[in-house]
């Protein structure tokens, strides 16, 4: 499903002396199928962009239109469902998502939310804790009751239990351990391949330069960066003005260069960093 | 050097739970040391700060710091020189304005009313939250919160500051801005700073690292020690240094040292490897 802002305006405490706008006249395309990750400083913007994807925010003014649906600053709390079934989100902090008395039963909301049999929905459960890679027996948990990175995973696992088509996540990896972020990211990339649209918020930019296929760059509320991770972390005029921060892989390149390398693009992963060293020492 | 904090033998199960967080556990922290924390989601971390912190009650063993061994009656005492950030700021958060918030902890420090708002002052301008002072903290952004929940443990000035995965959502240079702080703070006022982290590289500031396996300590060592474990690393839940991985990758080719290189020292190595090209 293809996502479009419009120039869209979000004005936290519209009618209030205190307004601040958390986003400002933001027009972006988040294409269907692909894997589009969002960067920015803390406070720029990110979460306040997303919600707006299924209308947990309204735009003050423009608006966003997801698939054939307009959100605009008039559109009513009254049937959002079909488009909260189509567009999930893991929030940015899990426990905000996580209410039942058991592990179980929480992943099987969504689902039977959605309209699926109890015993469709506890399948789900099943297979999706196992996706993230927690043990099944701590399905009879309460989810109150694990550790940060658990409670993350059993959020994870609930929104991909409706199996929405497009999965937005905010900071999914923030807490997890380096092997779970990597099994997960993996998890998602898969899904992405498999057919969903992924829309990811990070600070991690080695999994910007590894996973997405498309990044956004927001600053103080607005876009000011849009293209593949390798355009983007090669523009010279955002790194300037340090807005936007380099894959590890990218920096240690820029240092090598102070004596002997060249990279006439900087290269983002670690394997094409790798690969370009190995060449030139090889002299070709 | 001196310990602040022994554990010897602490044992810990959830009463949900049939089995033991922390397992038989004993580790001396010493004055002004750096100690990072690390390990699996679920291996124990968050329970044992919650355990020297007090806000539960060891199933056995003890904890004793700054010579006392903890109970009941000096539980208060002890809690005054620690200050904890914990891993949700949501937890943490009191006041309903930033001020308020990060006050409370003053307040109960028994400061003057002048003295206080000055120290508020000072300490939400270390983590750049000044412009933000009347706003709800739950109205915040992640990373803002992260930053007021910091400077309320720091506006305290505690001896030992305990780090719950505290910059886990702060971009790259705001988290780079917030360990610097906190080395800064520990040279100058012999601070005693123990960070649990899922970021290698934060590991890198401290003097010592602690691996957490199962509710165990499975490795304890100087951090290039615990990094020359390459790939075993993963048996934890932890992940190569960025040099380490590299270098497995050029190794295919080219000829490089044994063991753990620090990116510096990788640099160095790459660039005389090119000048006798
Ligand atoms: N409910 C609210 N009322 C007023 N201001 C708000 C509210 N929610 C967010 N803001 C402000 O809007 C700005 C953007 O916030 P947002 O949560 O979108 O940032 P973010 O890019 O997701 O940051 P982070 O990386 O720290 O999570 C911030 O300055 C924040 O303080
Ligand atoms: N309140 C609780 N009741 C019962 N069990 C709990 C509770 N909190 C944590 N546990 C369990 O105790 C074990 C240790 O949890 P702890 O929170 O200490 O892990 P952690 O190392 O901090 O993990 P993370 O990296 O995910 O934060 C886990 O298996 C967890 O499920
Ligand atoms: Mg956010
Ligand atoms: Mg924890």
């Amino acid at each position: 499903m293809e996502i479009t802002f419009e120039h869209v305006t979000h004005s936290y405490e519209a009618n209030s002396p205190t307004a601040s706008l958390g986003l400002d006249d933001v027009s972006l395309t988040i294409k269907d199928k692909l894997f589009t990750a969002i960067v920015g400083q803390t406070g720029s913007g990110k979460s306040t962009l997303v919600r707006h994807i299924n209308a947990l925010l309204k735009p003050t003014s423009g608006k966003v239109i997801v698939g054939k649906r307009v959100i605009t600053s008039e559109t009513n709390n009254k049937n959002l469902k079909p488009l909260r079934k189509q567009v999930g989100m893991v929030f940015q902090f899990p426990e905000s998502q996580l209410f039942e008395d058991t592990v179980e039963k929480d992943i099987m909301f969504g689902p039977m939310n959605f309209g699926a049999t109890e015993e469709e929905a506890r399948k789900a459960a099943h297979t999706m804790i196992k996706l993230v890679g927690l043990d099944e027996s701590l399905l009879s948990k309460s989810p109150f009751d694990l550790s940060g990175g658990q409670m993350r995973r059993v959020a994870i696992a609930g929104v991909l239990a409706s199996d929405p088509e497009t999965v937005i996540l905010d900071e999914p990896t923030a807490g997890l351990d380096p092997v779970g972020r990597l099994e997960i990211m993996n998890l998602f990339k898969d899904l992405q391949e498999k057919g969903k649209t992924i829309i990811l918020i990070t600070h991690n930019m080695d999994d910007v330069a590894d996973y997405a296929d498309e990044m956004a760059v927001i600053h103080s509320g607005k876009l000011i960066a849009q293209g593949p991770p390798k355009e983007v972390f090669n523009n010279q005029e955002l790194l300037q003005d340090d807005v936007l921060t380099l894959p590890h892989s990218a920096s240690f390149a820029k240092e090598l260069q102070q004596k002997g390398f060249h990279f006439d693009k900087l290269p983002i992963t670690i394997n094409e960093l790798g690969t370009e060293i190995k060449q030139q020492l090889n002299g070709d | 050097m001196e310990k602040i904090i022994s554990i010897e033998n602490l044992n810990y199960t959830y009463p949900e739970s049939k089995k033991p967080a922390i397992k038989d556990l004993s580790l001396d922290i010493y004055k002004n040391e750096w100690l990072s924390i690390v390990g699996k989601n679920g291996s124990g971390k968050s329970t044992l700060t919650k355990l020297i912190d007090g806000l539960i009650e060891a199933s056995s063993g003890t904890i004793t710091i700054a010579g006392q061994v903890i109970n009941e009656e000096n539980i208060w005492d002890a809690r005054k020189r620690i200050g904890i950030i914990f891993q949700n700021p949501d937890h943490q958060f009191v006041g309903a304005t930033v001020e308020d918030d990060v006050a409370f902890g003053l307040e109960n420090q028994g400061m003057p009313r002048e003295d206080m708002i000055k120290e508020v002052d000072r300490a939400l301008a270390l983590v750049k939250m000044s412009d933000f002072k009347t706003r709800d903290p739950q109205s915040l952004s992640g990373g803002q919160k992260q930053r007021v929940a910091i400077a309320g443990v720091l506006a305290t000035k505690p001896q030992i500051i305990i780090m719950d995965e505290s910059t886990s959502m702060l971009d790259p240079d705001g988290r780079k801005t917030v360990l610097d702080l906190v080395q800064q703070l520990r040279k100058q006022q012999d601070l005693t700073i123990i960070s649990i982290t899922h970021d290698i590289e934060e590991t890198e500031l401290s003097q010592r690292i602690v691996v957490l396996n199962d509710g165990q300590i499975v490795k304890d060592g100087k951090p290039v020690d615990i990094y020359d474990l390459g790939s075993n690393l993963r048996k934890y839940g932890l992940e190569e240094p960025f040099s380490s991985k590299l270098m497995s990758i050029i190794r295919v080719t080219e000829k490089l040292p044994e063991g753990y290189l620090s990116e510096e020292e990788l640099k160095q190595q790459l660039w005389k490897l090119h000048s006798n090209m």
